[in-house]
Parts: structure tokens; C-alpha cells; sequence
């Protein structure tokens, strides 16, 4: 029992976590119908610059994370201002690739510059354990789970007040007519990159507050998709929906079937394998849009 | 398609002949004299390269059957090597059959496991299946790390050499031979596989599969049939090089390596027999004379480096040129080739 609460936990704030980062790809996809393989590059890029920022350059905490931030902010801009742009209206296999292309560039600066392959970031949240009922929970997860949720609220009413919010809802329903009606496109797509990046950084920041700045990162990143995948590739609320439920499978399943299997680390395999059944028996989702194609 | 001027077909055999004029055949026979012949005066290191170049060579040619002509994105390709690797390697070395048993084993194993992961593509294409395949190729290298009994687990498996009939190859340039006869007969059969019926059908997927499935081309069947194929050379590809590497371990096939081999196609040219060529030969070339020459220069005349330069200059490198070559130039080497062979042929009147 004890166990399972705390499995329920640690999935649920972990969870959060991948819903976030994989909100920033289906805020990508639905303005600009590109698909941002380069998710968990992202994630890893901003975990480490921010710890060059607390660590190697020991700024506070009050500078470091606006420092952070702005640099997420900027990453995406020049992304999509030096990658993506010049590739709009380009067949969807360029664009996928181009997406690749960037991600094997990132991950060559990270290893130039942070040639450790492993770092830990200072602790920014109380250690000590705490009692849930039954279980002892590590307080950090907690925490992860409460700013997950905090982001969540504010980017819904950026989303729903926002003027910048409400034109990229506008450009992911129909592009054409938010031309039509003035807004610069080309700037919706920057921005929806910005955002990409942002939400990158701050998953990132989470988790590597608590698991540590490793390459499995990357994986983390990854495992995104199987949220977006599961959730539907253009739905905000699939991807919250699905990222607990992601988080709960990889914990739950991690924790009863590895005595079973017997090998370590099923956890790290689930949500692949999740993709893997989603696609075969419903391919867009559990939200997502049944395309209908025509000739 | 240009003929050289003066040059006219007058039955089907010249219409369909690969090769079309005198020099060309003569062309092709000094390129095939210069390349058998090519141990007697390359070093052991160059052999090393042109082998790992041939290798990397049979797997392009199958993900660019897969995605270069049927338009089926695969992200995994090194997964898909390695099963054909450890597939070679347990056969020959825990059950101690021949090599050659191995290696079909391994091109059939591989293919089987590109089948399975290539089921959803009847549904879903473009990102979905870049994903299913990103899956598959994390799914197969956990299950190797941790399949340890069979495949030796994260320590990794000895691979015996390759022999066949009493014979071993030993040694790069026996390596050589093995590798660049299997490398010719891949080549021909792509060259040929595009030019028939199965080839045009893959064709007309990649440009509209729903178009292609309403004139009567079975999508189902050439979907997994590219999938069996392209992951059938990824196998046959991944026997010869833990073969020629001789110890086989998870490492040779991580994400970026997958990434690399579609990276290879891209710079060749999507869809062509040359691509696959031009893109490997480049990328490979490239990369040992990273490693080998400007990096410890520039490391010897630079002290100040950073320490992550060594490893994380390759990467950033390639990123860019598939970056770049996918802003200037989509369609790749090979058709700057052809490009520059017409010009060639009309020069100086190229107007």
C-alpha cells in the first residue's frame, strides 16, 4: 500500500513533467504543422546551461533563472529563424529531418562545452521526506508536481487571455484566415518555438533537479512523445490528460513488473512501448484529430 | 534523363541498359579494376575506412530504399542494424554455426523486426512513423542491454571471424573483398529494384500513398515489403560489421548514429542509386578526417580548447551540413552530380 502511494506520486509529478515539455511540441505542431524531434536535445541543452549559470558561473538564484529563461526564449527564436524558416511550405519529410539535423547540432555544442557526462544540480527544494498516509514521498516530487501544476494554470490563461495566445490558437484553427486577418504568421511560428523552448527548459530544470543532469535526459525529452502520442498530436488537453497517465505506467509498471521480468529498467521502456501499442490499435490519440485525406 | 549527343536507342536492351555508351563501360571497368584492386595499394588504415565505408554503404542503400523511393521515414535504422549484428554474432558464436548461415539469419531476423515495427506505417505516416521508429530503436537496444544471457548484456559479445568454406577472412583486405562483393551485388540489386514494378510502386507511395492505393497498388503489401527490405540490408550490414569488428556491443548503434544514416541520405540525394554513395563516402571521410587529422591539429595549436572539443565538434559538424544541405540543396550530392555531368556534356554551349 504503502508502495503503491508511492508510485502513484512520484508517476503523477513525473507525469506533469512530460505533459509540459510535450505541450511545447503540440504548441509547435499546431501552429506550424512541424514536428520537433529535437524535444529532448532541448531539454538536455537548457538543463545544462542551467547549471553553467548556478554552478560553474555561480549566480544566485534570483539571476540565473531569468538568465535561463531569456536563453530558452532566444534558442528557440534562432531555431526557427535560421532552421525552420526557410523551409516553410517544404514537403514534411524535410521538415522532420531538419528537426534531426538540429538535434544532433545541439547535442554536439552540449558536449563541447559540457563535456561531463553527468552533473547534479543544486537542490532547490527541501529534501526531507514526507508522510502521505501510509507513504513516505520525497518531498521534491511534491514540489515538482505543484509548479507543474502552477505552469499549467498560467499558460492556460495565457492561452485563453493573452492576445499572443489567442493568435496561435487562431493560426492552429485555420491559418489562412488569421493571415487574412492580419497577423504576421511568421511571427506565431517564432513564438510558438519560443514557447517550445521555454516549457523544454522548465521541464528540464525539474527533472533534473531531481534525477541529475545525465544524457538521459535526451530520453526524458523522448518520452514526451509518447505523451503527445497518446494524448493526440493537436490536443492541449490530451497531452495533460496523457502525461500522468505515461508518468503512472512508467512508475507502476517499473515498480511490479521489473520483480516479475526480472530485468532493471523496464521503467525507461514503457512509454516506447506505449507508442508502439497506441499506433498500432489507435494511431492519433486519445484527443487527437482523425485526419481525413483527400486526393 | 539526357543522352550524351550523338548517343540513340534503337531497341528496348539499349533503352534499359544501365551503362549506354563505350565510355561509359570503359569508365566503369578502370572504377572496378581500381577498386579490387584497391588492397595491393591502400594501407591497412584506408582499408579500415573503405570497409567501414562499404558497411555503412549497405545500410544507407536499404533506408534509402525505405525512405528515399517509398517515402517511409525510419529514425531507428541502427536498431534495425543491430539486430541484424547480434543476430550474426549469437548464431556464430554461442551456436557456432558458419557465417554465412549468420548472415541471412541476420538480414532475415532484421527483417522480420523491421515488419513488426513497420505495422503501424499502414495507418499513420510521416511524424508518427518517426516516432514508432524512434521507439523501436530504444525498444531493441534495451532489449539487448538487457537480454544478457543471449546477448551478452551491456559487457557486450565477441564475434568470431567470418569464414566461409574452410576459408577465413582475416586480415582488412580479405575483409575488403567479402564486404565490397556484397556491397556490388546490394548496389545492382537497388539500381534494378527501382527500374521494375515493385520499384515504381514504391515510388508512387512515396509521392501519395492515397493516390497509389486508389489505382490499385497495395499499400499494405509494399509498405512492409520496403520496410522488409530496407531492414533486410540493415541486417546484412550489421552481420559484416560485427564481424569485422569481432566484439559487438550496444554502443555502435545509439540514436545519433540512426540520425547520422538518414543524414547520409539526405546529403546524397533522396531516392537515387548514387546518393546513398556520395552522402556515405562524405559523411564517412568527413568523420576520419575529423578524428584523425584537423582535430588533433587544431587541438596541438590550440591549448585552450575545451576538453569536450574532440567529441562534440563531429556532431555539431554534421548537424549543420544536414541543416544546410537540407536549406540549399534538398536534392542532395547526386544531383549536383548530374548537374555537373550535363554541363559537362554540352560545354562549352551550355545553353
Amino acid at each position: 500500500m504503502a508502495e503503491l502511494l508511492q508510485y502513484l506520486i512520484s508517476g503523477l509529478a513525473v507525469g506533469m513533467i512530460y505533459a509540459l515539455i510535450a505541450l511545447g511540441f503540440v504548441v509547435v505542431w499546431k501552429s506550424s504543422s512541424v514536428a520537433n524531434l529535437a524535444l529532448g536535445q532541448l531539454v538536455l541543452f537548457s538543463a545544462w546551461f542551467t547549471y553553467g549559470m548556478l554552478v560553474q558561473a555561480n549566480f544566485p538564484l534570483w539571476l540565473a533563472f531569468p538568465l535561463v529563461i531569456l536563453f530558452s526564449l532566444a534558442l528557440g527564436w534562432v531555431i526557427e529563424r535560421l532552421a525552420l524558416r526557410p523551409l516553410i511550405a517544404q514537403p514534411i519529410l524535410s521538415l522532420i529531418t531538419i528537426t534531426l539535423g538540429v538535434a544532433y547540432f545541439i547535442e554536439g555544442v552540449v558536449t563541447l562545452i559540457w563535456p561531463k557526462s553527468v552533473a547534479a544540480l543544486p537542490r532547490f527544494f527541501p529534501t526531507q521526506p514526507i508522510r502521505i498516509g501510509p507513504a513516505v514521498v520525497s518531498q521534491e516530487y511534491v514540489w515538482v508536481a505543484g509548479i507543474s501544476l502552477i505552469v499549467f494554470v498560467l499558460l492556460t490563461l495565457f492561452f485563453r487571455y493573452h492576445r499572443m495566445g489567442i493568435a496561435m490558437r487562431a493560426t492552429a484553427d485555420d491559418q489562412l484566415a488569421v493571415q487574412a486577418c492580419g497577423i504576421p504568421v511568421t511571427r506565431i511560428f517564432s513564438r510558438s518555438w519560443m514557447f517550445a523552448c521555454l516549457v523544454a527548459a522548465i521541464g528540464g530544470i525539474l527533472v533534473s533537479s531531481i534525477g541529475g543532469i545525465t544524457y538521459g535526459l535526451v530520453e526524458t525529452g523522448l518520452k514526451a512523445f509518447s505523451v503527445v502520442i497518446l494524448g493526440g498530436l493537436d490536443s492541449f488537453i490530451g497531452a495533460i490528460i496523457a502525461g500522468p497517465i505515461i508518468g503512472l505506467c512508467e512508475n507502476l509498471g517499473g515498480g511490479y513488473l521489473t520483480p516479475i521480468i526480472g530485468w532493471a529498467g523496464v521503467k525507461d521502456i514503457i512509454p516506447f512501448i506505449i507508442i508502439i501499442i497506441v499506433m498500432i490499435i489507435k494511431p492519433y490519440g486519445l484527443f487527437g484529430e482523425v485526419r481525413i485525406e483527400r486526393i | 534523363m539526357t543522352l550524351p549527343s550523338g548517343t540513340r536507342n534503337y531497341t528496348y536492351a539499349q533503352d534499359m541498359a544501365i551503362l549506354r555508351t563505350k565510355t561509359q563501360w570503359v569508365l566503369m571497368a578502370v572504377f572496378l579494376v581500381l577498386l579490387l584492386t584497391a588492397p595491393l595499394y591502400l594501407g591497412n588504415y584506408l582499408l579500415s575506412v573503405a570497409n567501414l565505408i562499404g558497411i555503412t554503404l549497405i545500410a544507407a542503400t536499404g533506408l534509402n530504399i525505405l525512405t528515399g523511393y517509398c517515402g517511409q521515414l525510419s529514425v531507428g535504422h541502427a536498431g534495425f542494424i543491430a539486430v541484424g549484428a547480434y543476430t550474426s554474432a549469437v548464431l556464430t558464436n554461442r551456436l557456432e554455426l558458419p557465417f554465412l548461415v549468420g548472415l541471412i539469419c541476420a538480414g532475415l531476423m532484421a527483417g522480420l523486426v523491421g515488419l513488426i515495427f513497420g505495422i503501424p506505417s499502414i495507418r499513420v505516416k510521416g511524424f508518427y512513423l518517426a516516432i514508432t521508429t524512434i521507439a523501436a530503436q530504444f525498444i531493441i537496444i534495451w532489449v539487448i542491454n538487457h537480454w544478457s544471457s543471449v546477448t551478452g548484456g551491456f559487457v557486450g559479445i565477441p564475434v568470431p571471424e567470418a569464414s566461409i568454406g574452410g576459408f577465413t577472412f582475416r586480415g582488412e583486405a580479405s575483409q575488403f573483398y567479402l564486404i565490397f562483393g556484397i556491397v556490388m551485388l546490394v548496389i545492382f540489386f537497388a539500381k534494378n529494384l527501382a527500374r521494375t514494378r515493385v520499384g515504381r510502386a514504391f515510388i508512387a507511395i512515396r509521392d501519395n500513398d492515397l493516390a497509389a492505393q486508389v489505382m490499385g497498388i497495395n499499400i499494405f503489401y509494399y509498405k512492409l515489403l520496403a520496410f522488409f527490405i530496407g531492414c533486410f540490408l540493415a541486417g546484412i550490414a550489421g552481420s559484416l560489421m560485427a564481424h569485422w569488428i569481432g566484439f559487438m556491443n550496444a554502443e555502435h548503434f545509439s540514436l545519433t548514429e540512426s540520425i547520422l544514416y538518414i543524414g547520409m541520405i539526405i546529403i546524397g540525394g533522396l531516392g537515387t542509386t548514387l546518393g546513398p554513395i556520395f552522402g556515405v563516402v562524405f559523411i564517412r571521410l568527413l568523420q576520419q578526417v575529423l578524428t584523425v587529422m584537423v582535430v588533433p591539429s587544431l587541438e596541438s595549436t590550440f591549448t585552450a580548447l575545451p576538453s569536450g572539443f574532440a567529441t562534440g565538434v563531429a556532431p555539431m559538424l554534421f548537424g549543420l551540413i544536414i541543416v544546410l544541405f537540407l536549406i540549399l540543396e534538398p536534392r542532395g550530392l547526386a544531383h549536383r552530380w548530374s548537374l555537373f555531368k550535363s554541363a559537362y556534356r554540352l560545354w562549352p554551349f551550355s545553353y
